[in-house]
């Protein structure tokens, strides 16, 4: 047999188990001295691509995990390990995929709590090994001059995810990861109600933390480049019931503090554009 | 070409010890890394690692670069390999003789072959090109293997030995994966051992695996057994100064532990000098 068949037939063995198709390689295993079967014997690769693939989703998805419960969160690894074989060098982002497959495939596609608890997690993990930024104080602004404000942008952290996930999500997280017994919601109507989030990193740990709804639509406006004076006057501010410029520089104040923004610049009048809606 | 200088004793670095490590600077010649775990964009892994190279001289042992696969070579990952090395400066790279998947799917596994003529042929054409590739010769590690082949036209430390010759490479010899094979497959470990080319072999690897009573699997998850620091000693002997390491990835015990199985190690190398010592009086 070349080598190429049987690395074909050994790699569909670990993948799909025992059966009929693996006869052929059967064939080519020389009998164990110690008397172990040839199934035990492969089933070593096997169970051991299995455990490895799903300890990692269970590293990633904690949340995940405390809202489906043990016996539905398993099935879902299960059947990811067996749709969605591996195909990165580097297992860490073998869990990349899962809230994709989530929303494509039933009975996950319907569950709009978990789908909001796999792109939560997932956006954890890649804010975990992000590419190195060095983020600025608040004390960046007083370089610009007070005539400038209204034109300044921002740039922000590359690991900076903003969300739009069910509601409760970040609380149910909160409580898996603090091994806390979760609320219990109406998740049907939970599902119908939203809530914002961000993720970055901040030292060398992921950050997350609810946003309001004004706040979520500036940051969104304000890592797409928007200016400063631009987003105050988008209609999701003027309708906050609050001055605008005030909500917007505490917002502004909260990002600095929080270690997103990595830049400032003024804008220059040709590259400023109409305000996007909210 | 000159093969680099040992590095005495060290460890596997994992993350569960970094704060440990930067603590206490503790007793380690050096470690190694899987290289893996640290071809990221950026965040928490490399910076410890930036501060521990700071320190401490660093491997890189890689097990996703699958030498024996009949896929085409992935050069995304070499190229990141490189890139990595760039920036750590490691004393050598490794990986195993093994394969990890076909036709685009990683198996995460070090997955065996048939020691064949055409096995070897394939192999040493593979390492030449990623030796050609990375510009430094690559350290090529025997894995633990479950299942052997009726197709197989020679022994594993055969099939070693002439890819070593063959590709010019270098060896890292896990002795484990020795003891844990030659169980399995019912072959002699001291004859394995002696049948690997000394001058070739620039590493050892040192770990526990788990007795099935049938088969024994390489875990990594429990100290060294006794019998594989027996082997561990007639592989000193052979190979004389070679650097030497001991694995640990899961079961994680404290780092003091660890810090014990390379003073074992050290004391069973100071016992062989000694001796030789004695005789040559």
């Amino acid at each position: 047999m070349k080598l190429a068949d049987f690395q074909s037939l050994f790699q569909e063995r670990v993948l799909a188990g025992s059966g009929e198709a693996d006869k052929p390689l059967l064939k080519k295993l020389r009998s164990s001295p110690r008397g172990a079967t040839p199934e035990t014997l492969l089933d070593v690769y096997q169970t051991g691509y299995r455990i490895r693939l799903a300890d990692f989703v269970s590293q990633d998805h904690p949340g995940l995990r405390a809202i489906l419960g043990d016996e539905a969160f398993e099935t879902l690894v299960d059947e990811y390990i067996d749709r969605r074989p591996s195909r990165e060098p580097n297992a860490r982002f073998f869990t990349t995929g899962l809230p994709d497959f989530m929303r494509e495939n039933s009975p996950w596609r319907d569950d709009a709590r978990a789908v909001s608890m796999a792109l939560f997690e997932r956006a954890m993990v890649d804010a975990f090994d992000a590419p190195d930024e060095t983020s600025l104080a608040v004390q960046a602004l007083a370089d610009f001059a007070p005539e400038d404000w209204p034109r300044l942008a921002f740039n922000f952290d590359s690991s900076l995810t903003l969300l739009e996930l069910a509601a409760g999500t970040v609380r149910a997280y909160d409580a898996a990861i603090n091994e806390e017994t979760p609320e219990k919601i109406d998740a049907s109507a939970a599902a119908e109600q939203v809530e914002y989030a961000a993720v970055w990193r901040v030292e060398h740990e992921s950050a997350y933390r609810r946003l309001e709804a004004d706040e979520y639509v500036a940051l969104n406006e304000a890592r797409a480049g928007q200016a400063f004076g631009d987003i105050c006057q988008m209609a999701a501010f003027q309708q906050a019931g609050e001055i605008a410029p005030e909500r917007l520089a505490q917002c502004l104040s909260s990002w600095f503090q929080d270690g997103m923004i990595i830049g400032v610049r003024v804008r220059d009048d040709h590259s400023s554009n109409t305000p996007s809606s909210a | 070409m000159e093969n680099p200088a040992p590095l005495g004793y060290g460890l596997g670095l994992r993350p569960v010890y970094y704060d440990e490590i930067l603590a206490s600077r503790p007793p380690v010649d050096w470690f190694e890394i899987i290289s893996e775990n640290y071809m990221l964009a950026g965040g928490k892994p490399l910076a410890m690692l930036d501060r521990i190279r700071a320190d401490y001289p660093i491997v890189m042992h890689g097990v996703s670069m699958s030498l024996a696969s009949t896929d085409p070579l992935n050069f995304d990952y070499l190229r990141q390999l490189k890139a990595l090395a760039e920036r750590v400066q490691p004393a050598w790279i490794s990986d195993h003789v093994a394969w990890t998947g076909v036709h685009g799917v990683t198996l995460h596994d070090l997955l065996p072959i048939p020691y064949t003529r055409e096995s070897l042929a394939h192999i040493v054409e593979r390492i030449l090109r990623v030796q050609d590739f990375l510009k430094r010769r690559l350290v090529v590690e025997n894995a633990s293997t479950y299942v052997s082949f009726v197709d197989s036209e020679m022994s594993e430390h055969e099939f070693v030995r002439e890819m070593a010759e063959r590709a010019d490479c270098l060896l890292l010899l896990d002795v484990n994966n020795v003891f844990v094979s030659s169980f399995n497959h019912g072959f002699d470990p001291i004859a394995f051992i002696d049948g690997v080319p000394a001058e070739r072999v620039l590493q050892f690897h040192m770990a526990g695996h788990t007795n099935n009573e049938t088969h024994r699997i390489d875990t990594h998850d429990q100290p060294v057994c006794e019998e594989v620091w027996a082997l561990y000693e007639h592989a000193r002997r052979r190979c004389g100064d070679v650097s030497a390491m001991i694995e640990r990835d899961d079961n994680y015990p404290p780092l003091s532990e660890l810090l014990d199985e390379l003073q074992h190690m050290r004391d069973i190398d100071a016992r062989i000098a000694n001796e030789r010592a004695l005789s040559a009086a």
